[in-house]
């Protein structure tokens, strides 16, 4: 603090030398003129005085038969007189320090954390929609109410945060770690007692053609038996259950989640087409280097001239301004190379083609086993000719290849039923 | 008593005196004050004054002998 008064006040360091210095300080001493950080160099001295006590000094320097010099100036008076000569220097600073006061009231960084399965882009392009975008205000944004139309939005988030870190909006989710229709299915399984409202059943329908294999029910009514055939949508095992009366007519229906294990066999035949011709790329070993300069979405290039090849690769990247840990600016800068290459008819050979189709046939088995499809039967045929490899495949597939669809089957009018009822 | 000077040393390293009336010598290695009723020698090494004022100051440096005489 003290040192701060001293600076503002302004101070000088001096030396002293002459005949009796000591004397020297004790007349500064009574003469209450404060001295600092003297130092004895042998034949001088050197001190700290501020600018009022060295205009002081003049009558104990004579008295005292010593001499003074000014070693250097320190302090806001000498300062500000200094800058009067450098304004543009000055003007600068002020421009920098407003720039870094008014580049703080932005938002310059978007970082979403804890997100698996809803891709940042998918997130991105919602809060863009919201008009949560880069460069925006940090005063518009309205964090809580973002917090919970991430929640509305999303069923799979469990739980938003959002945060401001310097100029970087944090968002911080949780998804929920069970499967969507587990997760609600869940609570009806569990104790909830059978709904007599049409909209709470499900049924369960085909998602493809085909004949049923094997068929296991654990709730709902089947419509179907296995070795039954059946088209996409139909209905194979219905959420109504029926409640019969004495006469074996239905009363009304209690509405259930149908569920149960259904293998579905159908056929399907796949045909994948490979040209034996193709074009390889030969690099000429060109290059151009590119420089790049970027405003949030626009892009200039800074070097001369254009590029003269007439078909090259481009390839590179760009950074964007980073001033602190989180303070990022819409400014990109990089180096794009453009390497020019000539594109030259080529001809497979019979073993790379016959790898080709290799790979095609396992990355269909591959697709196949993804969705958990069994192959029960196939049949797989490779015709060549000069300019085409076909793969043709015809195969007998088994799946659970069942849909949940909301019940379709509508509830007996209260009406009738109290009419059946009353008849009884 | 009335006017004694009191001297405060921290450690070996600094001094704090008040009630004094001047300093008789300052060198690196000696700084002789006088007081009311005596003098006092700080004797060390690198002796600086950090400060000095009408009513007190402060010695800096490596203090070895504080001597009354």
């Amino acid at each position: 603090m003290l040192h701060w008064i001293q600076y503002v006040k302004g101070y000088v360091s001096i030396k002293v030398w002459g005949y009796s210095t000591e004397r020297f300080l004790n007349l500064c001493g009574n003469h209450d003129i404060l001295v600092w950080d003297i130092e004895n160099h042998g034949d001088y001295y050197t001190m700290k005085v501020s600018v009022k006590g060295f205009f002081a000094l003049k009558s104990l320097l004579k008295k005292t038969g010593t001499r003074a010099v000014v070693l250097q100036r320190y302090g806001l008076p000498f300062f500000v007189p200094k800058m009067k000569k450098r304004k543009i220097f000055v003007t600068g600073l002020l421009i920098c320090m407003l720039f870094w006061i008014l580049t703080g009231f932005f938002i310059w960084d978007i970082k979403i954390e804890g997100n698996y399965s809803l891709t940042e882009d998918v997130l991105m392009d919602y809060l863009e929609t919201q008009g949560v975008h880069t460069a925006m205000r940090k005063k518009n944004l309205q964090i809580e109410e973002l917090e919970m139309q991430l929640r509305e939005e999303y069923d799979i988030i469990t739980w938003a945060s959002l945060r401001v870190d310097g100029t970087t909006l944090v968002i911080q989710i949780r998804e929920n770690e069970l499967a969507d229709n587990e997760y609600n299915s869940q609570p009806e399984a569990e104790n909830v007692e059978p709904g007599f409202d049409a909209a709470s059943g499900k049924d369960i329908v085909a998602s493809k053609d085909g004949v049923i294999v094997y068929m296991i029910t654990r709730k709902g009514v089947p419509q179907v038996a296995v070795g039954d055939t059946v088209e996409k949508g139909q209905i194979l095992v219905s959420g109504a259950v029926p409640v019969y009366n004495e006469d074996t007519t239905i009363r009304r229906y209690q509405y259930y989640e149908a569920d149960a294990d259904i293998m579905i066999m159908y056929e399907k035949s796949l045909c994948v087409e490979r040209k034996t011709a193709w074009q390889d790329k030969e690099y000429s070993g060109r290059e151009k280097n590119i420089l790049l300069l970027g405003f949030q979405d626009k892009e200039w290039n800074l070097s001369a001239g254009k590029v003269k090849f007439e078909t090259y690769d481009v390839s590179g990247e760009k950074k964007q301004v980073q001033l602190l840990d989180h303070l990022f600016l819409p400014v990109f800068y990089g180096v794009k190379q453009a390497k020019e290459y000539t594109l030259v008819p080529k001809v497979h050979t019979e073993e790379e083609m016959q790898q080709i189709m290799e790979e095609e046939w396992n990355k269909i088995l591959q697709t196949l086993d993804e969705k958990s499809v069994q192959i029960i039967e196939k049949n797989v045929t490779i015709n060549k000719n000069r300019e085409f490899w076909v793969l043709n495949a015809h195969m007998q597939l088994m799946e659970e290849a069942i849909q949940t669809v909301p019940n379709t089957t509508e509830q007996i009018p209260v009406t009738e039923r109290e009419e059946e009822v009353s008849t009884e | 008593m009335l006017g004694d000077s009191i001297v405060t040393v921290t450690g070996n390293r600094e001094a704090f005196i008040e009630n004094y009336k001047g300093i008789l010598e300052y060198t690196k290695e000696s700084i002789v004050l006088q007081g009311k009723n005596c003098r006092i020698s700080f004797q060390g090494k690198k002796l600086s004054i950090e400060y000095y004022t009408n009513e007190d100051m402060k010695i800096g440096g490596y203090i070895e002998c504080v001597r009354y005489f």
